[in-house]
């Protein structure tokens, strides 16, 4: 059995008077891919933010319960008191529903995260930058143009390359809140074989509103309705 | 209506240039561009004037850029969202006091607080007014800081944090940056505002006619310079100078406000780039 590397033990979410999640336990495998759905407004993207409490970024909200990760070999309270959130943020990287590069060179988009993380050595930067478009398959379509404005890349390009920036720091848990929702069949097909190759290396835990897609990718499917999880199975 | 705007715009300059034009001969401009006002002994030079105004807005610049800029972080990343909405609203209620009430502030607070502090001259000075322009600018500077600051977009901001960033990392990676436009306007409006004012001038800068040695010297302003000469002159070489004065400050405004266009039109045409791209 696959050792678990997120676990969820009663986790409830409130904005302001208002209960988003309602008392969840779920549990997540190593290098697995998981997918969480429902149907819209159910919590599913909520659920997603309290586990690398990009949530608490929003005034009037609350949580309830535990959240353990596996990091760094340690399985960690991330509501424990005393937790630095950008060193969360960088061991749970995120993915959005629209590709948000910065205002910058494709570069500077996977180099920012490296020296915000305190990396500054040029050659280690450039060493990362490199592997991680070769991981995400971007590397032959880019590696001419790393200084152009990375806004200049089509949609599936832009949103390989804000994976390839959360990947950058190496995390143990990546994020997805519908990574293919905004992208057309072919770029959708190239971001699912990137997620296949991806867990190898990491957990990802992915929202979808695309049940074909989470019958091709996903291990395992856990479904939240009104803010409560209502069914959770193992593909295998 | 765009028309309309230029026609008024221009036929007040040439409305000044015609009021003003006696004096705008080779001859007459050596004599206003000189460095002496004293009009009894023929000496009509407007130097000390644009000496004294450059000086009181370069340090209200200087107190008001950095205030601003302090408040408008405060507000828009630092403090929770009730202390920000009174901070922001008091702020927005400051834009409305009238410049005399400031000047009163300054008469009766500041200035004797300078006098004392420093321990020479009246306190009425280059210092005094600078900070009581700073006061009087900085309020709708924070405004300006604050929209530009919500203006950069959420996706980035959140994407920046996702990534592990901190406070000081959004501010200085993607709010300054995004908002660089924003606080040129900001910085622009600042500068028309402190350069028009009349009244923080001729109540607390001192209105001396001799060029400053120190930021401690009382000044007189080319607003103040209008304001005085129009109340006790009428039709002699001393009162064309005011037009020359007036035409200064028109050129003066007219320079900010095109570097205002140009800014506004580099950024719909670059967007944001910001300052690592």
């Amino acid at each position: 059995m696959q050792e678990k590397i997120i676990e969820i033990e009663k986790l409830s979410f409130y904005y302001e008077e208002s209960r988003v999640l309602n008392q969840i336990s779920a549990s997540f495998s190593r290098n697995s891919i998981a997918a969480v759905i429902g149907a819209s407004g159910s919590g599913k993207s909520t659920l997603l933010t309290t586990i690398n409490r990009l949530c608490d970024e929003v005034a009037g909200t609350r949580v309830t319960g535990r959240v353990k990760i596996m990091l760094d070999r340690q399985k960690i309270d991330i509501y424990q008191p005393g937790i630095s959130l950008p060193w969360l943020r960088r061991k749970v990287g995120m993915v959005f529903q629209i590709p948000n590069p910065l205002p910058m060179s494709i570069y500077k988009n996977l180099t920012l995260p490296l020296k915000m993380a305190g990396i500054k050595n040029r050659g280690l930067q450039h060493d990362r930058v490199e592997r991680v478009l070769k991981d995400t398959f971007l590397w032959a379509e880019v590696k001419d143009r790393l200084r152009e404005d990375a806004r200049t890349l089509s949609g599936g390009q832009q949103q390989r390359l804000c994976i390839a920036r959360a990947l950058i720091l190496e995390p143990e848990v990546l994020l997805l809140d519908e990574p293919t929702s905004s992208l057309d069949e072919c770029a959708v097909a190239e971001i699912e074989n990137l997620l296949l190759s991806l867990k190898e290396s990491c957990t990802l835990l992915m929202v979808s509103h695309d049940l074909a897609q989470v019958e091709r990718v996903a291990d395992t499917v856990v479904e939240i309705a009104d803010g409560a999880l209502v069914g959770s199975k193992d593909k295998v | 209506m765009t028309a309309a705007c230029v026609f008024v715009t221009l036929g007040i300059l040439v409305f000044m240039l015609v009021l003003g034009l006696p004096l705008l001969t080779p001859d007459s401009l050596h004599l206003i561009f000189a460095s002496e006002w004293a009009p009894d002994r023929g000496l009509f030079g407007v130097l000390p004037f644009i000496y004294g105004t450059l000086a009181i807005v370069s340090l209200s610049l200087l107190f008001a850029v950095p205030l601003s800029l302090g408040n408008a972080v405060l507000i828009h990343l630092l403090l929770p969202p009730a202390a920000a909405g009174l901070l922001h609203r008091l702020i927005k209620m400051m834009t409305g006091i009238p410049t005399v009430i400031y000047g009163f502030v300054g008469i009766f607070l500041l200035v004797p607080f300078i006098r004392e502090w420093f321990g020479s001259g009246s306190g009425m000075s280059i210092l005094s007014a600078g900070l009581l322009l700073a006061l009087l600018i900085s309020p709708t500077m924070i405004l300006i800081f604050v929209e530009s600051f919500a203006a950069v977009p959420a996706g980035h901001i959140r994407a920046l944090t996702a990534l592990g960033g901190s406070l000081r990392q959004r501010l200085f990676y993607l709010l300054l940056p995004g908002a660089r436009n924003g606080i040129m306007t900001g910085i622009i409006l600042g500068i028309g505002r402190a350069l028009g004012d009349t009244m923080i001038a001729l109540m607390v800068a001192g209105n001396a006619t001799a060029r400053p040695e120190s930021i401690l010297d009382p000044v007189r302003t080319l607003t103040a310079q209008i304001a005085l000469v129009m109340a006790a002159d009428f039709d002699s070489i001393e009162f064309k100078t005011i037009f020359v004065c007036g035409i200064l400050l028109y050129m003066w405004a007219a320079v900010l406000t095109l570097t205002l266009r140009f800014l506004n039109h580099g950024s719909v045409k670059s967007g944001f780039r910001g300052v690592l791209s």
